[in-house]
C-alpha cells in the first residue's frame, strides 16, 4: 500500500461514516462548507444567491453553483418567489441533525483537519 | 382597548399602555441610539410576559448579531428559538416584499408554524435603496406595512436617521404618514454629556404622552426616564436653559417674600 493510500486510510477509519458521506457527497468544497455553515448559523434565511453571495464576501456566480448543487443534495430548498429564486435550509429534521452533527464535529481540531484532506481530495 | 405593550414601563406609560394591536410603529433615530434594543425588548417581552411569539426580520445584521447583542441584557434568543417562540430571519428588502404579495408565502408560513404575533423588521432604511423616488418608497412600504398588517402582526419598524444630533434633514415624513406610530429617538449634548431623548410623535387612534423623556440603555434594556426639566430645544440636539432657568442659574433663585 502506498503512503498516500495509508493516510488516506487512517484519515477515513476513525470517522462517522455518516460525517464521511456528508463531506463527500455534499459538501465536498470549501464554498459549500462556508455555505452550509452560513445557513447553520442562521437558519431562517431566506435569500436569492446575489445577496447570500454579499452576505458571505464571495462571488455571486460561485455562491449560485455551490447553493444549487447543495439544493440538489437536499441541505437546501429553493423556493420561487415572484421572480425570485431564493434558498433556505431544509426543513427536513434528519438533515438538521447531520449538519448540527458536522459542525459541532467541526469544533475539534483532528476532525476538521480530516475533513479538509477529503474535500481537497474530492475536488483533485 | 387592547394594547401591546412594549415591556418598557416608561415607555407603556407614554403610550397610554403600549401599541395598537396589527399596528405598524416606527421607531427612528442615528446609530447607536438603541432602535434595535427597543424592538428585541418588545419582541422578548412579547414572548415571556404576553405569551405572544414573534419575528425579527433583518436586512443587514446576522442573526448571531441579535444572539450576542441580547444575551448581553440577559435575553436567550437561541433557548426561545428553539422553543418555536421566536424565528431570527435573514433576508433582503426585495424578496420580503415579493413574499408579501404571495398567498401562503415565507413569512406567513413563519408566522402560521409558530403563531407569532409581533414583529420587529430591522430596518426599513433599506426599503429606501429601492425606492429612490418618494412617492414610490410612500407606495412600497404602505404595501408592506398591511401585508404585515394583514398578516395579524404588530410590528416595530426601525429607522436610521442620517445625522447624530439634531433634526433629520431625510426625515421619513413620507414613512411617517404610513405607520400608526413614530417614536423619535435623539442624542441631545447637555452640560457638555450626551444624553439621549425620547419623544412619542404621533398615535394613530390612541392618546400618548407630549413630553420629551430621558432614557439610559441599560444590562436590562431600554430604560425610560424623567422628562427634561428647565430645557428647550432638546429636539434640536443642543438645548438651551429655559429663560427662567437661565435667570436662576446666574443669580441664583429668588427668595420667597416673607
Amino acid at each position: 500500500m502506498s503512503t498516500s493510500d495509508d493516510l488516506a486510510s487512517r484519515l477515513v477509519d476513525d470517522m462517522d461514516p455518516r460525517l464521511l458521506e456528508f463531506i463527500r457527497a455534499r459538501v465536498n468544497s470549501f464554498i459549500k462548507w462556508d455555505l452550509v455553515r452560513f445557513f447553520y448559523d442562521n437558519p431562517h434565511t431566506t435569500d436569492t444567491a446575489a445577496n447570500i453571495a454579499r452576505y458571505t464576501g464571495r462571488e455571486a456566480a460561485d455562491i449560485e453553483q455551490a447553493l444549487l448543487a447543495l439544493a440538489d443534495s437536499g441541505i437546501l430548498q429553493i423556493a420561487h418567489v415572484s421572480g425570485y429564486q431564493v434558498y433556505t435550509l431544509t426543513t427536513d429534521r434528519a438533515t438538521r441533525e447531520l449538519l448540527q452533527q458536522f459542525v459541532l464535529a467541526c469544533e475539534d481540531r483532528d476532525f476538521r483537519v480530516k475533513a479538509i484532506y477529503h474535500v481537497i481530495r474530492g475536488m483533485s | 382597548m387592547e394594547r401591546k405593550p412594549t415591556g418598557i414601563i416608561g415607555l407603556d406609560e407614554m403610550l397610554d399602555g403600549g401599541f395598537l394591536p396589527e399596528t405598524a410603529n416606527l421607531v427612528e433615530g442615528a446609530p447607536g441610539t438603541g432602535k434595535t434594543t427597543l424592538g428585541l425588548q418588545f419582541i422578548y417581552s412579547g414572548i415571556t410576559v404576553q405569551q405572544e411569539p414573534g419575528l425579527v426580520l433583518t436586512f443587514e445584521e446576522f442573526p448571531q448579531q441579535y444572539y450576542r447583542d441580547a444575551a448581553g441584557m440577559g435575553w436567550d434568543l437561541p433557548a426561545l428559538e428553539a422553543a418555536n417562540k421566536l424565528r431570527v430571519i435573514m433576508t433582503s428588502p426585495e424578496v420580503t416584499q415579493a413574499d408579501l404579495r404571495q398567498v401562503g408565502g415565507l413569512l406567513e408560513t413563519h408566522v402560521r408554524e409558530i403563531g407569532a404575533q409581533r414583529i420587529l423588521v430591522d430596518s426599513i432604511s433599506h426599503f429606501e435603496r429601492l425606492n429612490r423616488d418618494r412617492i414610490d418608497l410612500r407606495e412600497s412600504v404602505y404595501g408592506f406595512v398591511n401585508g404585515l398588517k394583514r398578516l395579524g402582526l404588530t410590528a416595530v419598524l426601525t429607522r436610521e436617521s442620517t445625522t447624530l444630533l439634531g433634526g433629520d434633514p431625510n426625515i421619513g415624513q413620507d414613512i411617517a404618514f404610513v405607520v400608526d406610530s413614530y417614536i423619535l429617538l435623539r442624542y441631545v449634548e447637555i452640560d457638555s454629556a450626551m444624553r439621549r431623548a425620547l419623544l412619542v410623535l404621533k398615535q394613530r387612534g390612541a392618546d400618548h404622552a407630549r413630553d420629551i423623556r430621558q432614557y439610559e440603555i441599560t444590562a436590562a434594556g431600554i430604560d425610560v426616564r424623567a422628562r427634561f426639566e428647565g430645557r428647550q430645544g432638546i429636539m434640536s440636539g443642543t438645548p438651551t436653559l429655559r429663560m427662567v432657568e437661565a435667570f436662576e442659574g446666574a443669580f441664583g433663585r429668588p427668595r420667597p417674600q416673607s
